[in-house]
């Protein structure tokens, strides 16, 4: 993912290992917001988010002449963010996430007081559905469906087949409709 | 919970349009749609200025200095040896090893360790390499700063150096690209890639801790 006029993944890595190792600023700033997305949603929490991101952008700083293939930076960097994730989880003991002490979004000035309670409360639903679903079938919908990836993406961030997780996004899907039709009934 | 309908799947995969599905399929799509945007919102935390204090602070620096002046240093401190042997490995490589443990020189001692360091010597196997080297989490995983030497040419390449007591991981880099773990560690940890590699681990004693 880049932006018109801004260095290639490949280029920038290579800036990095040749010894600039300021311009891994532009690779954070490049996936920090997805990846912080994707880790929230796994986890539930903000500031364990914040953590596993914070040490996967290090580790990948330190293992950079690691990444084989520089064009697919953006697998790799989600790929030990998911780790991290996972290693968070099972250190839980559990895939269950809590959101119960991950704040509100900050309410933006001049906006519509209600207008944004009700659309916290629709996050709040939603997130809810999201964390009662397994962690694999959770990271398989948020790669899907939040960071639009596709399938072939998915499998080289979690390294799972690509029939295996078509079947756990149907499974999400199916348990994640379910949950909000039990909601509006 | 029960199986929803296959294109309404064919659609949230993109290999429909959801024009085409009847209304209620339609209601579903919207619904799991709009569930999916409700949760792309960023959030508002940054964990950049985290991430490159921690990546600005320098690798624990490996020195080298020349062989004499090292002989002197061995001949002068004691020593904390940390051999890994495979038993596969063992018997063919015996004599070998005993003999490289009985010489009074050991390459890429870079100084003499402090009380709350000790001395890691490596030792691999590797016939036919041009150069083997060292990285891992002491020396940030950069090449260049601890090569290790094979000067009778029999495959076994050897080194040492001074690092602060403690774990540490690392792989040897043969011929300046290809990374293997040392199949002598005897310990290892996941590589945290997920691609199923594992880094060596050595596990360095402070010398003061010596008897």
């Amino acid at each position: 993912m880049v932006n018109d006029g801004a260095p290639a993944d490949a280029d920038v890595v290579a800036q990095v290992l040749g010894g600039d190792g300021e311009a891994f600023g532009i690779l954070i700033r490049r996936y920090e917001p997805g990846l912080l997305r994707f880790a929230t949603r796994m986890l539930g929490n903000p500031d364990a988010a914040a953590d596993a991101v914070a040490e996967s952008l290090v580790r990948a700083y330190r293992h950079l002449a690691q990444c084989r293939d520089a064009s697919r930076l953006r697998s790799w960097l989600y790929r030990i963010t998911g780790n991290r994730c996972r290693s968070h989880l099972a250190r839980r003991q559990t895939n269950d996430i809590s959101l119960s002490d991950a704040p509100p979004p900050a309410l933006a000035d001049g906006s519509d007081l209600w207008a944004v309670l009700e659309r916290n409360e629709q996050v709040a639903l939603v997130e809810r559905a999201l964390a009662a679903l397994p962690a694999e079938k959770r990271e398989a919908f948020v790669l899907k469906h939040v960071e639009g990836m596709s399938y072939e993406e998915m499998a080289a961030v979690t390294g799972a087949r690509i029939p295996t997780l078509k079947m756990r996004v149907h499974r999400a899907r199916e348990a994640l409709l379910a949950a909000l039709e039990e909601v509006v009934r | 919970m029960s199986p929803i309908d296959l294109r309404l799947q064919e659609a949230l995969d993109g290999e429909r349009g959801p024009g085409e599905l009847p209304a209620d399929l339609g209601e579903a799509y919207a619904r799991l749609i709009s569930a999916a945007q409700l949760l792309a919102a960023t959030p508002p935390a940054s964990v950049a200025a985290r991430v490159m204090a921690a990546i600005r602070q320098p690798p624990v620096p490996v020195q080298t200095e020349g062989p004499m002046r090292r002989l002197v240093r061995w001949l002068a401190r004691p020593r904390a040896v940390t051999v890994r042997l495979r038993p596969a490995w063992t018997l063919a490589l015996a004599v070998g090893l005993a003999a490289i443990l009985s010489l009074p020189f050991v390459p890429g001692f870079g100084r003499t360790p402090g009380a709350a360091e000790g001395v890691a010597n490596f030792v691999g196997h590797f016939p036919g390499a041009r150069s083997v080297e060292v990285v891992g989490s002491f020396n940030n995983w950069s090449r260049g700063t601890l090569h290790l030497s094979d000067h009778d040419h029999d495959g076994v390449w050897r080194g040492g150096t001074v690092l602060p007591a403690g774990q540490h991981e690392y792989m040897f880099v043969v011929d300046g690209e290809r990374w293997v773990p040392d199949p002598l560690a005897g310990r290892y940890v996941d590589d945290g890639f997920g691609a199923g590699q594992q880094n060596s681990l050595l596990i360095v004693r402070p010398v003061a801790a010596l008897p």
